[in-house]
């Protein structure tokens, strides 16, 4: 059953994932910038709210939002962008979340990201409370209302917190005061969990494209001008709205928790909130794949693969015998067996087991043996991307998956090239949606600008195709198959090359003799 | 990219921003009924029942001379059974307690119940609960704490939705109904 949910959000995703990319293109697709987004409406949530504080009053909180809500010029807008971003930001988060999940981006090492994720969630929504709170109207005194219920169900406080709220004295200023600090103060502590959310990665991105980001905050500033928000009510200790404005995005669980028992309704958010926690411990398998492993006589100390790696899990140490060169290392509980090092790696030093460079070479070996490439377009698609060339262009196409374009060794396509296919395409994620984060840049950068572990410049690169596609872009990817088909059948025919010896593919020494 | 996608994506961007819009300020229902609500809400110290004797002379010899009170006191704090009723019905009835794991901390009430609008007679009573324990034997206290009996009867008149508090003041150490917080003729307490 589970497999069948796992499914069925993949493919909720790659049809939302198409969608976009027909719309906006794979650069500023907002689904694949989702945690970006987040980071972009943080900084416009601080940059306003800040603005907003310097106008409020602890000691008439109603009245002075009030007052800063009338001034269309100075108060209004920035209100709504501060309010209209917050709901952006959950909406973003929520599909960051989901993106992770449904991509298996969230155990093994990544398991602190989810987990500090998670907090980070919780933290938005704790300074959601905490803002609407802040204004005292309706809204913030029914949110107000149902937290405190819910707090006295815990056994920590002699004095029951609700009765702050029943009329019985105003509602004491230092409430207001301690509610602004903790509005004030749970920003900073998220900016703390985000270190941990992305301390293991090697090179986080923090915003979005350029355009994308203007694009966003823009459409939070017109929805901010074009829908002025209206004041709700004052807090009324003595009268019973019939109904309340509720922002949904931060007050979805209020008409349930409002027909629970107190000590229900936080049962049921105790419990959402540690399944949410666990939920990828307990759905996907225990055993993680094998992390990547260092062949030391082979390791020339390059260092390509301690940068190539986006989770920093390869160092590069002193060896302990006589060689004079660096040897890498690499740290187990850091790796998340990405295998992008395997083809970084010019002498196929490192991989994860089974899919090292060597490995990739042996398997494209047999696949060439068997005589299904010649004179055919070899497709070779990482299983996540949109390749699959079955059922396309007759029978001059023939498919080769690859757990993942950022991991294929240059050689790979050599080989395929030299085995006698008329060309090579390859298929890899758009470079965004990567399960791997850097894996689609790196392979174009070893195909066409020289980067370590390159292709090498006697593989005619005429040849030689490099594309992007998510799971939804068939029809695109199946355009870019029949042009590149288009182009092979202007070249001469290929031509198979005598010697397909592995061994002479993977020394670099041995591959600068025979060249 | 065609004008067609470029209208498509302007268009599809505007619609979800209009969803954002329209889901940050959606009105939720708050309370479906239009009954009133009666809401009891106090704090006050309770009572300290205390059982007190005399230490004999052979005990305080037996204590450290910083330790010799004659008067070695046991004590607890009162429980009281809070009860209302509306037009005549027993619509609350139960035990309070001092606050704390030991209860001797200050008690607290807060109790809603619904009523219908339009006149209602109200009784509250807040007895102590007499048990073999509840008269002391110790000193005078010091605190003041929240008398042995406290009464309100009165027929209330309540309106739609309006929320009619009936709390402890201890100025006059009686209960007392407060009304209509916007308007400023019903204002204050009214024992």
């Amino acid at each position: 059953m589970l497999r069948n949910v796992f499914r069925l959000l993949s493919a909720l995703l790659s049809a939302a994932d198409a969608f976009c990319n027909r719309l906006y293109g794979k650069r500023f697709n907002p689904l694949y910038q989702s945690g970006t987004i987040v980071v972009t409406l943080y900084v416009v949530l601080v940059a306003t709210g800040l603005w907003l504080v310097v106008f409020y009053r602890v000691g008439a909180p109603w009245e002075s939002v009030a007052a800063l809500t009338a001034n269309p010029w100075i108060g209004n807008w920035v209100r709504g962008l501060h309010r209209y971003s917050s709901d952006l930001a959950v909406v973003a988060t929520a599909v960051h979340a989901l993106r992770m999940f449904a991509q298996a981006r969230s155990t093994g090492a990544r398991t602190q990201a989810w987990a500090s994720g998670c907090v980070l969630l919780l933290l938005l929504f704790v300074c959601g409370w905490t803002g609407y709170v802040m204004v005292w109207d309706s809204f913030g005194q029914l949110l107000a209302r149902e937290g405190s219920r819910m707090i006295d169900v815990l056994p920590v406080l002699s004095e029951p917190t609700t009765r702050a709220f029943t009329g019985e004295q105003p509602v004491a200023t230092v409430f207001f005061f301690l509610n602004l600090f903790a509005h004030i103060g749970v920003p900073l502590v998220m900016g703390g969990v985000f270190w941990m959310h992305v301390k293991r990665l090697q090179r986080p991105l923090l915003l979005p494209p350029r355009p994308l980001m203007w694009t966003v905050i823009g459409a939070a500033t017109a929805a901010a001008v074009l829908r002025p928000i209206v004041m709700a009510p004052r807090a009324d200790a003595f009268t019973l709205p019939p109904t309340v404005p509720a922002d949904l995005f931060f007050a979805f669980w209020l008409p349930l928790s409002h027909r629970l028992s107190a000590g229900h309704a936080l049962l049921a958010a105790t419990a959402f909130g540690i399944g949410f926690l666990i939920l990828p411990r307990v759905t996907r398998p225990r055993v993680a794949a094998a992390p990547s492993v260092v062949d030391e006589d082979l390791c020339v100390g390059c260092v390509q693969c301690a940068i190539d790696c986006p989770y920093g899990a390869i160092t590069m140490v002193r060896r302990a015998d006589d060689r004079a060169d660096l040897v890498a290392r690499v740290d187990s509980h850091l790796c998340v067996s990405c295998g992008i090092c395997a083809g970084s790696c010019a002498p196929m030093g490192v991989g994860p087991p089974g899919r090292s460079g060597r490995d990739q070479l042996e398997r494209v070996r047999t696949f060439v043996s068997s005589g299904v490439a010649a004179g055919r377009i070899v497709v070779v698609g990482c299983e996540h991307a949109g390749a699959g060339a079955d059922g396309r262009a007759g029978t001059r196409i023939v498919s080769y998956p690859v757990d993942c374009g950022g991991n294929l060794h240059t050689s790979v396509v050599e080989l395929l090239l030299r085995g006698g296919a008329a060309g090579v395409m390859i298929v890899a994620c758009p470079p965004r949606d990567c399960r791997h984060r850097e894996g689609p840049r790196w392979l174009e950068e070893r195909l066409y600008k020289g980067r370590e572990a390159e292709l090498q410049p006697r593989v005619d690169r005429a040849r030689v195709r490099y594309a992007t596609a998510g799971p939804g872009d068939r029809h695109q990817l199946a355009a870019a198959i029949d042009e590149f088909a288009a182009q092979i059948r202007s070249l001469n025919p290929a031509q198979a090359s005598a010697s397909l010896d592995v061994e002479a593919e993977c020394e670099p020494a041995i591959i600068e003799d025979t060249a | 990219v065609t004008a067609t996608t470029r209208i498509l994506s302007l268009a599809a961007a505007c619609a979800f921003i209009a969803g954002v819009v329209w889901l940050s300020s959606v009105p939720i229902t708050a309370h479906a009924s239009s009954a009133a609500l009666l809401r009891l809400a106090w704090s006050a110290r309770p009572e300290r029942v205390e059982d007190c004797r005399q230490r004999s002379a052979e005990e305080l010899a037996n204590l450290p001379q910083h330790m010799r009170q004659p008067l070695a006191c046991e004590g607890t704090t009162a429980e009281y059974r809070l009860q209302v009723r509306a037009a005549g019905a027993l619509v609350v009835d139960r035990v309070v307690r001092g606050g704390g794991m030991r209860h001797d901390r200050r008690l607290y009430v807060l109790e809603e119940v619904p009523v219908p609008a339009g006149d209602t007679d109200i009784q509250v009573r807040f007895d102590r609960v007499e048990t073999a324990r509840s008269a002391s034997t110790g000193p005078p206290q010091r605190i003041e704490s929240v008398p042995p009996h406290l009464d309100y009867e009165q027929r209330i008149t309540f309106r739609t939705r309006e929320v009619v508090l009936i709390t402890y003041t201890p100025d006059v150490r009686a209960l007392a109904a407060v009304q209509g917080s916007s308007d400023p003729a019903h204002k204050g307490p009214q024992p």
